[in-house]
């Protein structure tokens, strides 16, 4: 793994110019409907939504939208079976279990569906910047920006190290993987320190003082997508309630 | 183990927010400080966090036969102390939401209260209390690492069981249930990451003694001047070491006048 496979669908998205801000409005109604809106209809329509929107307009690949959901999937039924199980007074299926399993999966999946979208479509270095009005403080966002740079530097490092261990049989047996995995990570903590050291020298020879300050990309709010977006989720609560 | 996106009643996500904001905020102070006093933290935090997010994809052979990945919240809190990791896990646990797909934005606040203020601080406490008790740095790093997964671990089975109590046993049974279910997973790699933790000192100890020393984990040796560890040594600059010697040189004659 040296990339993020979500990570590369964001900048490839058809949506990725879009005003990240618009995309926040549309994927936080959409998650904030799936937790509050009745599991059916309203969390089924908001998953849909998701997926359609994922799939059709924004252009994400199928194959990294099913594989990027299946994680979550795993935690979701593991966690509403146990959920629906009943323990007292001998083991067995909690009266309206299919019922409760459902709604909560129901509203576990359409949330994820629509982070998922937020994801797919919006790189995290067009959302940090974002984090500004909601007043988090800009050494806090900083450290995040490098945080984010840094992350697929490492990522390479570490398979790349991996790879080597692996063909010098360093994950032939438990004791040595156990082994090739702490080396592993005591090489990355000391590459990473390294970096950051290398990176502050550069930077302090080009007169870094307050901060790293780099244009940001002005990505426009386009105003028929907001009032799309608007129309859809009052379009969604208004089935859901209704029904 | 993160809580998926819509899994927790809104009212536990507000709540869990409001939980874990105090310790986020003072994190977050603790953060702005630093930068403001030494403003080339910004790229040592951000390298730490990029590392804590990167530890979750080393793999790590289970004792179940499946792999799982640590969680890197005790060591993080070991190197780093707790108020600077409730920031950090918390950073690292959006990233996860949004790059991995692990965890979620409303179950946000759950997860970061389990996994970057409870498994942080209960393993920063254990780290204390084996040192302070002469286990030694690797023994202490060994209790900080298990006992924070551990205590992520509990504190997330509890979330999970009072959203979701049991029909007929309520809390209690609900508890036991999703301590039970989780116990296979989470607390062979409890023990696991702890080994990690064991094994990367070591190397550690050898390579990045001055960087240990600077993160105040290890206190520097008295009198003994330390090695320069194996990244440091390309650092220094030719004419660094033409200054050394011509240092010694002109030391060793006037030595030998004495």
């Amino acid at each position: 793994m040296t990339g993020l496979a979500i990570d590369d669908a964001a900048w490839a998205s058809a949506w990725r110019l879009r005003s990240p801000a618009d995309k926040l409005l549309l994927c936080g109604g959409l998650v904030v409907c799936a937790l509050a809106l009745p599991a059916w209809p309203g969390s089924v329509l908001v998953g849909l939504a998701a997926v359609t929107l994922a799939l059709g307009p924004a252009r994400v690949p199928a194959r990294t939208f099913g594989r990027a959901v299946r994680v979550p999937l795993l935690f979701i039924t593991v966690g509403a079976l146990t959920a629906v199980v009943q323990v007292g007074g001998g083991l067995g299926w909690a009266p309206d279990a299919a019922a409760q399993a459902g709604q909560l999966v129901g509203h576990a999946v359409a949330g994820s569906a629509a982070v998922l979208l937020l994801a797919t479509t919006t790189p995290m270095s067009d959302l940090l910047p974002a984090l500004h009005r909601l007043r988090v403080p800009d050494a806090v966002i900083e450290v995040a920006s490098v945080t984010y740079r840094m992350l697929f530097v490492l990522l390479t490092s570490l398979s790349t190290i991996r790879e080597a261990q692996t063909a010098r049989m360093g994950h032939a047996g438990v004791r040595a993987s156990y082994r090739s995995a702490g080396m592993l990570a005591a090489a990355v903590l000391t590459r990473s320190f390294d970096r950051a050291r290398r990176l502050q020298d550069g930077l302090a020879g080009r007169g870094m003082e307050v901060g790293l300050r780099v244009l940001p990309e002005v990505l426009p709010s386009s105003r028929r997508f907001v009032a799309a977006t608007l129309a859809g989720l009052a379009a969604l609560v208004t089935v859901s309630v209704l029904a | 183990m993160h809580i998926a996106e819509g899994f927790l009643p809104p009212v536990h996500a507000v709540g869990w927010t409001i939980a874990a904001a105090p310790f986020v905020v003072h994190g977050a102070r603790c953060v702005v400080k630093e930068v403001r006093e030494h403003p080339e933290s910004t790229l040592l935090l951000g390298a730490a966090g990029a590392f804590t997010f990167v530890l979750s994809a080393i793999k790590l052979p289970s004792v179940t036969g499946s792999s799982s990945h640590p969680t890197g919240t005790g060591l993080g809190a070991v190197l780093f102390r707790p108020p600077v990791m409730a920031l950090l896990g918390t950073v690292v646990l959006l990233f996860q939401a949004l790059l991995l797909a692990h965890g979620g934005l409303t179950t946000l606040g759950a997860n970061a209260f389990s996994m970057a203020v409870v498994g942080p601080w209960a393993g920063y406490a254990a780290y204390r209390l084996t040192r302070r008790l002469g286990g030694g740095l690797l023994g202490g790093v060994f209790a900080g690492m298990a006992v924070a997964d551990l205590a992520t671990y509990v504190t997330t089975a509890l979330q999970l069981a009072w959203a979701h109590p049991d029909a007929s046993s309520g809390f209690a049974g609900a508890a036991a249930k999703f301590l039970g279910v989780f116990a296979v997973t989470q607390i062979p790699l409890a023990v696991g990451e702890g080994l990690l933790g064991v094994l990367l000192f070591r190397v550690l100890t050898v390579n990045a003694r001055p960087e240990l020393e600077r993160l105040g984990v290890l206190r520097p040796a008295p009198d003994a001047p330390h090695a320069l560890s194996r990244d440091q040594a390309p650092a220094l600059s030719r004419d660094h070491v033409h200054e050394d010697q011509r240092a010694q040189a002109s030391d060793a004659p006037h030595g030998g006048e004495r």
